[in-house]
């Protein structure tokens, strides 16, 4: 607060976090939330643990020096360096009294807007649960009467984003990655988000790498995945060195659809060289099961999950043999019983039935027999290397002393022709 | 009536009326017409070349092995499907050894005609989009001999990029035994960390590192003294015996071969 107001950029005052330091805009507007112990947003801000010194404010940080200070009691600073100093040294005006009338005007106009959809809301609430009681004979037949109630529940859901997306204060806290993937609005802006970019690279990648053909026959990614080796992020279809794949991958699931659900997590490399029958096989680098996934937990490090209770099959480093083309490591993240919710597997049974075992373990199949579903996806690729002879030695990896090499052309039959032309 | 009156009414008027008819013989009898095309040189050269030979060389379900021709073509009328290609010129070629098939795939594309190899005789084409492609290792294996050096290595998997064992590992691709060449290198390995790949690709010391190699020697150089006409005298001298002696060398060499 060194900068005296007279001198305050108007810019930087429509860039500050009007919830921080006064009343939130929009106190009332906040209600959809899947927990009842979600804190009321100004609450939540108000009222953060502060164990860290007054300079290490995640929203005002602006050195190089405290950032690392920060990041080391594990807290990210909030949006841009040059956005966080500006808050520094802006008095901080909330929304409803700035002094810009247009800007006033067009938040009365949201502000309207929003108590229409409430209304909206609270009247679509009433009919559905009118239209629950009813009896389906009424309605032409129980199927009728489903379908009805779900358009109505679609409907519903959709007038909850809408009462929401156009507000500044929620557009600004999911950019500044503080939303609260409990209410349907953040997770709707962190789906549209996705689908913009990652999920089209990762589509083509599916596509260009055949994974769709050759591990599954059809896939549609509904849940991001991010997938990390350590400190190293790695994009979607990058070749990993062999080493940096020898500890288990550390995963981040983002659903966008209320709920805790079971997921599983397979490992699949399809590129495995068969050379008695001169194709592929596939096998399995880690396979576990019941593993609880929410749109707030999204962290699943392959390497901390129960080895009892969940792993099936533990990580296996990727690895390839010498002169063998490259390895597809196609990571899935599959729902337990879609409609259920929760559906467990048996671990013990998986673990010691034949049909997936490490060697030949095929997703199909495992996709097929139990009443699973792919939600999310994610391939990293890797090739024999330097590193290769070393991570397959600690592994305890035997018949790596192999090397392929390519074999010789044919030549078709040669075919004699007719002596009695040459007379 | 005379029997040319009859046929033409005004024939048999201009009989009548002498002038016109004066000059009509004066026209010449055979009349010829300039050449408005030419009638040799370029215009007339486009003559059909010899054939090119294009069309299909091989048949539907007919053997061909990776590098077999199998349609030749100007422009695209056929396009290479599953386990085959297009050369420079168009041509359709097997980069599989399998049977040709000849088919179109309206999902992938409504209008083309393509051409395939598959692997077993009477295998169709197109492969339903969510079979799994049927894909043919092509390969051999045969025993190698594994790098000792990287069991040796302490498991460090935390970063790879800038990691001393992949630095360690890229020098032992170079020549001679692995086993043989682990020791040289563990040898090396303090020298190979400081060494850093420099500008036209070669591992070797930086510059100021070359600079520095006398004071590591503890080489001891005496300070350079401006005014320091005593040494400087010294030197000269030095410089001359030296001199004279080198052409004395030489001279004697002169005449020994001159003899």
């Amino acid at each position: 607060m060194a900068v005296p107001t007279s001198t305050i950029r108007p810019a930087i005052r429509c860039l500050r976090n009007p919830a921080r330091r006064g009343p939130s805009p929009l106190p009332s507007t906040h209600s959809f939330t899947t927990t009842t112990q979600r804190k009321d947003e100004a609450l939540e801000t108000t009222s953060t643990p502060s164990p860290l010194p007054p300079t290490l404010d995640p929203n005002t940080v602006s050195t190089p020096l405290e950032e690392r200070q920060l990041l080391r009691t594990g807290v990210h600073p909030i949006g841009s360096r040059r956005r966080r100093a500006a808050i520094l040294s802006s008095d901080n005006v909330p929304f409803e009294q700035m002094p810009y009338q247009c800007f006033q005007e067009a938040r009365a106009v949201l502000a309207e807007d929003r108590s229409r959809k409430l209304v909206e809301i609270a009247e679509m609430r009433k009919r559905i649960v009118f239209w629950q009681n009813v009896h389906p004979s009424d309605l032409g037949g129980e199927y009728a009467k489903k379908g009805k109630l779900v358009r109505m529940q679609k409907y519903l859901e959709e007038l909850k984003i809408l009462a929401d997306v156009n507000d500044p204060v929620i557009k600004k806290r999911f950019e500044d990655g503080v939303g609260d993937m409990n209410r349907p609005i953040y997770r709707y802006l962190a789906d549209r988000k996705w689908r913009e970019y990652k999920r089209k690279l990762l589509m083509q990648r599916i596509s260009q790498m055949h994974i769709v053909p050759d591990v599954l026959p059809h896939l549609d990614p509904t849940a991001e995945v991010s997938l990390g080796f350590g400190r190293r992020n790695v994009q979607p279809g990058e070749f990993v060195d062999s080493r940096v794949s020898e500890i288990p991958a550390r995963l981040k699931v983002q659903v966008f659809d209320k709920g805790e659900r079971l997921v599983s997590i397979a490992v699949v490399d399809p590129d495995v060289p068969d050379e008695a029958r001169d194709s592929f096989g596939s096998r399995c680098h880690f396979l576990a099961v019941n593993v609880p996934l929410s749109p707030t937990d999204t962290s699943i490090p392959l390497s901390r999950l129960k080895l009892e209770e969940h792993v099936v099959h533990h990580w296996l480093p990727p690895y390839a043999q010498k002169g063998a083309p490259y390895h597809r490591l196609a990571v899935f993240v599959i729902q337990q019983d879609d409609a259920g919710r929760g559906a467990s597997l048996d671990v013990k049974a998986l673990r010691e039935s034949s049909e997936y075992k490490r060697d030949g373990f095929k997703v199909r199949k495992f996709v097929d027999q139990k009443p699973l579903k792919p939600i999310g996806m994610h391939l990293f690729r890797s090739k024999w290397d330097e590193g290769t002879d070393g991570v397959v030695t600690r592994a305890g990896i035997e018949g790596m002393n192999i090397e392929f090499t390519r074999k010789k052309p044919e030549k078709l039959p040669y075919k004699k022709k007719d002596g009695a032309r040459y007379r | 009536m005379s029997p040319l009156s009859l046929r033409s009414p005004r024939l048999a008027l201009s009989s009548h009326t002498s002038p016109s008819f004066q000059w009509l013989p004066l026209l010449p009898l055979h009349h010829s017409r300039p050449a408005s095309h030419a009638s040799q040189g370029r215009a007339n050269k486009a003559a059909q070349g010899p054939g090119k030979r294009l069309g299909a060389k091989k048949g539907a379900s007919e053997l061909v092995v990776p590098g077999n021709i199998i349609f030749r073509q100007r422009g695209t009328h056929w396009f290479p499907g599953e386990n085959c290609d297009m050369g420079r010129d168009h041509t359709i070629f097997a980069k599989e050894k399998g049977y040709v098939c000849f088919y179109k795939d309206p999902e992938t594309h409504p209008k083309r005609k393509y051409i395939g190899v598959v692997f077993e005789r009477g295998m169709k084409l197109p492969v339903p989009r969510n079979k799994p492609r049927n894909r043919r290792l092509g390969l051999v294996g045969r025993e190698r001999e594994m790098g000792t050096l990287a069991t040796a290595t302490p498991p460090r998997v935390t970063s790879g990029e800038g990691d001393d064992g992949l630095e360690v590992g890229g020098m032992t691709e170079q020549g001679g035994t692995l086993r043989q060449q682990d020791q040289r290198t563990r040898a090396k390995v303090p020298e190979l960390k400081r060494m850093e790949l420099r500008p036209g690709y070669q591992y070797r010391d930086s510059n100021w590192h070359i600079g520095r190699a006398a004071e590591r020697a503890q080489i001891k150089v005496r300070e350079y003294k401006r005014g320091d006409r005593f040494l400087a005298w010294r030197k000269l001298n030095a410089r001359k015996a030296r001199n004279a002696e080198r052409r004395a060398l030489s001279s004697r060499k002169k005449k020994g071969s001159k003899k």
